[in-house]
């Protein structure tokens, strides 16, 4: 307990000294136990007020410091740098808002004055309770963990490893690239997506400081800024990146052919396959699942083929017996290898980057629109690879029969600007939409497109010009109707019939042969998982939600972890490679190396005598810093990663925890302070 | 420190002290600078609002809502509609230490805190 106690009463020019009658509460501060003295200063975050309180405070030379002045938000940090200064320990200082509690809310000034003699006695009073804390630093690794290799975390990617930082870029799929890689050409300027991304993914492929981990998958991640400890799930692939080089010999041979789900299942693919022609790294992974020697079960594909014609009764007899071996007997370079199994690694990174993209709302929750029923009715992801010369159909406008469609249907806005599925506009799907109609003009001359849209959003500079040059089409016709996803789609022998309302002329009509929805782009499906492993938070949609609408896009509510690309929400490619440059900019800036990170110091500590190993504080710690000695069952608190939330403290049934700067008898003094 | 800090002591040791009423203002769910601790806080104050009324502390003189550093106009509602029930609820009883103790029913007065 302290004895010497030295208050300071600011009167913040006049703002506090109009309503609180400054001479009064000094007089009633000095009789209070413990103060030996009391000063009143104009203005103490002046210049000339700190100098004032430095020279003070080492001529009293008092044990405790009490200031009765602004919010601590304002000034807090300012009297504890002056104290730091003059080697003052600055958790032996305690402040009083006598200004934003006091004087301004309080316009009665016998009631102010009664609340602000309240407040010092608190002070007083817990301030003798205040130990004099440290702070501690560490030394911050720069290195940096980017979740998703699409164009986001490949642009963060490059720009981080250009600057000399090591980048463990993690994707879970086999291949890098994102959706965009799948894509034929993207608007507004009609460019090969391919070209466009393929001297990006050379040289994240073959950057010295890039480590690509591919069919990977984040695990666990602890600690904050500087520290992230990460454990990665890297699945085996079974195929050794070094020894392949993609020739295709394996894939042939395989006796199982199942749907290729990253083809959206319209082409087939076998059990050891690359998802797409052209798909880098150029290097075919083993499909479990539904590989002869991991599963079982795949007997029955096995024999599907066989009575389909596509393999010999002698194959289907050889391959029925599970140790197959049709791939690695025709690799001619050994690079299959069945023995791989999953990794666990560890990496160290002092940033970290989720670029983990988006999915489509699924347009079968809308049953009038008859998707998954009706053979010809496609999303948006899907026509990309119908178009796509390394689709399923090569490139040719090909319907399920193998011809062309004569004519096209286009229906905007599938689940979203609606409140029923989502509420926002995804902004790309106008567009897209509008490539397709070009898309199609140019592959099919003949072919009739009809845009069945309600509103146009084309912002930018290109695009407003793209629409209207698509608009000059000859056989394009645009059909605005109040609602797209009210559209009824049935089919009509083998065409689809659609009926819409059109705005102009009321109930339309129309028979085509194949419709393209463009249904909202909705959060990555394994985001809520991503953000539990980083405690980050999701917006209302689910996307992960941004620091700050305006000022903060690519921040987090945690300190060290950015956001980049549709993870964030729907956008362009132009806006996600911005969004990707952002966040490489964010963590050269947070993450300087030499420069060293300063920890918490009003963390938690755990008296080992009274903990009697109950683990209840390892539960609930959000940081993931206390873990059981075994030896001596005693919980331990890290103190690089606990962050001083005091949650444990306030669950412990020992009261063994305590948090530094916030114990049990400063708070208990204050309470009971205030309300005597 | 961060609502999730908030023991249940602290709410007793108030209303012990002379609080007519307790108001726990915490960070918006997902928006907590501590990540989850207002959601822990929020399991308190249903377990201890029980408590309370055991004690004969109406309910409704424990409240907690969520307030962000933006939302000044909620936060003085908030404490106004607060200060309002607690006006229409009058001060809090409590009764001397010895009468109840020779009933053997609760005190607060013999509430052992800490």
């Amino acid at each position: 307990m302290s004895g010497r106690i030295g208050v300071y009463i600011c009167s913040c020019g006049t703002n506090i000294s109009d309503n609180l009658n400054i001479d009064g509460l000094a007089e009633f501060s000095a009789g209070l136990d413990n103060v030996s003295y009391v000063k009143v200063h104009k203005l103490l975050c002046s210049e000339e007020g700190k100098n004032f309180l430095s020279d003070d405070v080492l001529k009293e030379s008092p044990d405790r410091i009490v200031i009765a002045s602004c919010s601590p938000r304002e000034h807090e940090k300012t009297f504890r740098n002056t104290l730091q200064k003059i080697r003052f320990n600055p958790y032996l200082f305690q402040m009083v808002n006598i200004r934003e509690q006091v004087a301004w809310p309080t316009p009665d000034k016998s009631e102010a004055a009664e609340k602000a003699k309240a407040y010092l006695r608190a002070a007083v009073k817990r301030v003798a309770f205040q130990e004099p804390l440290e702070k501690k630093e560490i030394d911050c690794n720069t290195d940096v963990l980017i979740i998703g290799a699409g164009p986001a975390g490949m642009e963060a990617a490059l720009l981080l490893a250009k600057a000399g930082r090591k980048v463990y870029l993690v994707e879970k799929n086999s291949f890098i690239g994102g959706r965009v890689a799948r894509y034929e050409d993207v608007f507004p300027k009609m460019e090969c997506a391919t070209c466009m991304l393929e001297p990006m993914m050379d040289e994240v492929m073959h950057h010295e400081n890039i480590e690509l981990l591919t069919c990977s998958d984040v695990q666990d991640v602890i600690g904050f800024l500087g520290n992230f400890v990460v454990k990665i799930r890297k699945r085996a692939a079974y195929v050794s990146k070094d020894k392949c080089l993609g020739c295709g010999a394996c894939y042939e041979p395989c006796p199982v052919t199942v749907k290729n789900e990253l083809d959206y299942n319209l082409s087939n693919r076998k059990a050891i396959y690359i998802p797409y022609t052209g798909a880098l790294p150029n290097v075919p992974v083993i499909d479990e699942a539904h590989c002869l020697r991991f599963s079982s079960k795949d007997l029955d594909i096995c024999r599907e083929a066989f009575e389909l014609g596509l393999i010999t009764k002698e194959e289907y007899e050889m391959f029925r017996k599970k140790d197959c071996t049709a791939c690695k007997e025709a690799c001619p370079f050994e690079a299959i290898n069945y023995d791989e199994r999953e990794e666990i690694l560890e990496r160290k990174a002092g940033g970290i980057i989720v670029a983990t993209g988006f999915e489509l709302f699924d347009p079968s929750a809308v049953p009038k629109l008859g998707y998954g029923k009706i053979p010809e009715v496609y999303t948006s992801l899907e026509f990309e690879r119908i178009l796509s010369q390394t689709g399923p159909t090569g490139g040719n406008l090909l319907m399920k029969n193998s011809k062309g469609p004569e004519s096209v249907a286009i229906i905007h806005c599938v689940g979203s600007r609606d409140k029923k599925y989502y509420d926002y506009c995804s902004g790309i799907c106008c567009l897209y939409a509008l490539k397709f109609a070009h898309m199609v003009g140019k592959k099919l001359p003949s072919a009739n497109v009809y845009e069945i849209y309600a509103d146009w959003c084309v912002p930018g500079k290109d695009n407003q010009a793209f629409l209207d040059s698509v608009k000059q089409g000859e056989n394009i016709q645009f059909i605005r109707t109040p609602l797209p996803v009210d559209v009824e789609l049935n089919q009509d022998a083998d065409r689809i019939k659609l009926s819409c309302i059109d705005v102009s002329t009321g109930k339309r009509e129309l028979i085509v042969d194949m419709v393209i929805l463009c249904p909202a782009m909705v959060p990555a499906k394994n985001s809520r998982m991503i953000s539990e492993i980083l405690s980050i938070s999701n917006s209302k949609e689910g996307f992960f939600a941004e620091g700050h609408t305006k000022l903060a896009p690519v921040s987090t509510n945690i300190e060290g972890i950015f956001i980049a690309g549709c993870a964030q929400g729907p956008k362009d490619i132009q806006n996600t490679i911005a969004q990707g440059a952002a966040s490489a900019g964010q963590i050269l800036s947070a993450l300087v190396p030499g420069r060293r990170l300063e920890l918490e110091v009003t963390t938690a500590e755990i008296d080992k005598d009274a903990c009697s190993g109950c683990m209840i504080c390892i539960s609930l710690c959000p940081y993931k810093a206390i873990t059981l000695d075994r030896e001596n069952k005693v919980a331990v608190i890290n103190e690089v990663l606990c962050k001083g939330c005091g949650t444990c403290v306030a669950a412990c049934p020992s009261g063994a925890a305590t948090s530094k700067h916030f114990t049990e008898q400063q708070i208990f003094a204050e309470i009971e302070e205030v309300l005597k | 420190m961060c609502s999730g800090r908030i023991d249940p002591q602290f709410i007793l040791k108030a209303f012990q002290s002379g609080a007519d009423g307790v108001l726990i203002l915490g960070c918006h769910p997902g928006d907590c600078h501590y990540k989850e601790g207002n959601y822990k806080a929020l399991r308190r104050f249903y377990l201890l609002r029980k408590l309370i009324s055991q004690f004969g502390i109406e309910e409704e003189r424990l409240k907690l809502d969520w307030v962000s550093a933006s939302e000044a106009d909620k936060f003085v509602r908030t404490i106004n509609d607060m200060v309002e029930t607690v006006k229409a609820l009058g001060p809090l009883k409590r009764i001397p230490a010895h009468t109840s103790t020779e009933k053997g029913t609760g005190d607060l007065q013999e509430i052992k805190i800490g």
